[in-house]
């Protein structure tokens, strides 16, 4: 491959810790991939699973979310409902066949500005690794629809 | 006398006597094998009723059909073990008053249809604890495992393939006791979540979302799965689910009319293995 994949990656951040996360990453100049486009939500409580298959729908090839560690919630259990919304989300994609490893969650504090930084080189290189999602795109050219959103 | 007899009689009494307002029952279907439901208000209409190993339908999701009990007023109906599951997860999510239905219950065991002896919802928990311990299995069980040793690209073309077949005609959410919304996602177009027409893209949306609602509330009675015109086995979807949340939260969906719905409730030290 004379070319090197660049994925495309949808970044569902909760906005008390991660995104000012991210914030404390770019202030501290940290160099990270540019694949992730951020969108910022009021809590990982806020993250409908409709989110992660609209990001996919519009031909993302991986999705990425992130918010407060345990205990830590603006809201107080946000993320604890969010949890297990995910893990039994993360099952159902497993059995439909959209692999898991596109799918990635981590708990990073506003502190945290490396931990992102660090989060986000590894994840962009591991579905660099994957490839597109060709299964899905094919899918989303079959429907030769303009997008809705 | 069998058990048919035995609920005519009850009913023919319930009736007349005024304790309930309506019976929801089967009577014959189209053909020897088929059963139809069957609502009757009249004490001269229980010969109508049929009961036996055919009566597969799970009739629960007729009573949160509009205003039907809203008068306060009893309705009794005919139940196997997972109706009254069904039941039990509509009252805890507030959908109706367990008190205002009488249960005529019964199960079908081998080709032998048993009676469950109580008309009280709470009074059941003996019976679904039973069906806990069983661990009930997928109704096809090889097709399960088979998909559950694929690798993710041929799970995802085996459901691609079975999902190309949706016509979206949206009887799995008809026949199911769970959607009870008033306005459903896929109904929503601001934002357009579901892409409405029947492509392949649309159709997996559309059943990732109906599994995903389902989850941690289905009680595998199997209508989605005999209502899809094209077959689609939409049961194994949920036996996963299901599955799922036993495993992981060991919830068991519809064990009493008190039980916090699993994705409504957290415990603090839940699994998180997943999350770096």
């Amino acid at each position: 491959m004379s070319e090197t994949f660049e994925p495309e990656i949808i970044a569902f951040v909760c906005t008390y810790c991660t995104y000012a996360g991210a914030d404390l990453a770019g202030t501290s100049r940290l160099k990270y991939a540019p694949n992730v486009r951020i969108i910022r939500l009021p809590c990982t409580g806020r993250i409908s699973p409709m989110f992660i298959l609209k990001a996919l729908q519009k031909g993302a090839d991986g999705v990425l979310i992130s918010g407060c560690h345990p205990g830590d919630c603006h809201f107080t259990h946000g993320n604890y409902h969010a949890r297990r919304r995910w893990m039994v989300f993360r099952a159902l994609l497993d059995f439909i066949g959209i692999p898991p490893e596109r799918v990635k969650y981590s708990w990073i504090s506003a502190a945290e500005g490396v931990k992102f930084a660090e989060f986000i080189n590894t994840v962009t290189e591991d579905i660099r690794k994957l490839g597109p999602f060709e299964q899905y795109t094919q899918l989303i050219e079959q429907t030769q629809a303009p997008a809705s959103l | 006398m069998s058990i048919e007899e035995q609920y005519r009689t009850r009913a023919k009494e319930l009736l007349s006597g005024g304790a309930v307002k309506m019976v929801i029952g089967y009577s014959k279907g189209s053909n020897a094998s088929r059963r139809r439901p069957l609502f009757i208000s009249s004490p001269d209409d229980v010969d109508r009723l049929v009961l036996d190993d055919a009566c597969i339908q799970n009739l629960s999701g007729y009573l949160v059909s509009e205003g039907l009990l809203s008068d306060e007023k009893r309705v009794a109906v005919f139940l196997r073990p997972e109706g009254i599951r069904a039941i039990n997860i509509l009252a805890a999510e507030s959908q109706l008053d367990a008190e205002q239905i009488v249960v005529f219950g019964f199960d079908v065991i081998g080709n032998e249809v048993q009676a469950l002896k109580v008309i009280h919802v709470e009074e059941f928990s003996d019976v679904i604890n039973s069906i806990k311990e069983r661990a009930p299995e997928a109704a096809e069980e090889e097709l399960f495992e088979r998909i559950e040793k694929m690798s993710p690209k041929e799970r995802f073309s085996f459901w691609q393939e079975e999902f190309s077949k949706c016509i979206k005609c949206y009887a799995c959410r008809q026949a199911c006791p769970m959607c009870y919304c008033r306005r459903c996602i896929v109904d929503s177009n601001q934002p357009q979540w579901v892409n409405t027409s029947s492509h392949t893209l649309g159709n997996f949306e559309w059943n990732i979302v109906r599994a995903f609602h389902l989850s941690g509330r289905c009680v595998e009675c199997g209508n989605c799965d005999r209502a899809c015109p094209v077959n689609i086995p939409l049961r194994l979807i949920n036996h996963r689910m299901a599955e799922e949340v036993l495993g992981a939260f060991d919830h068991f969906a519809g064990t009493s009319k008190t039980q916090e719905p699993v994705l409504a409730s957290f415990k603090k030290d839940d699994s998180e293995t997943f999350i770096l």
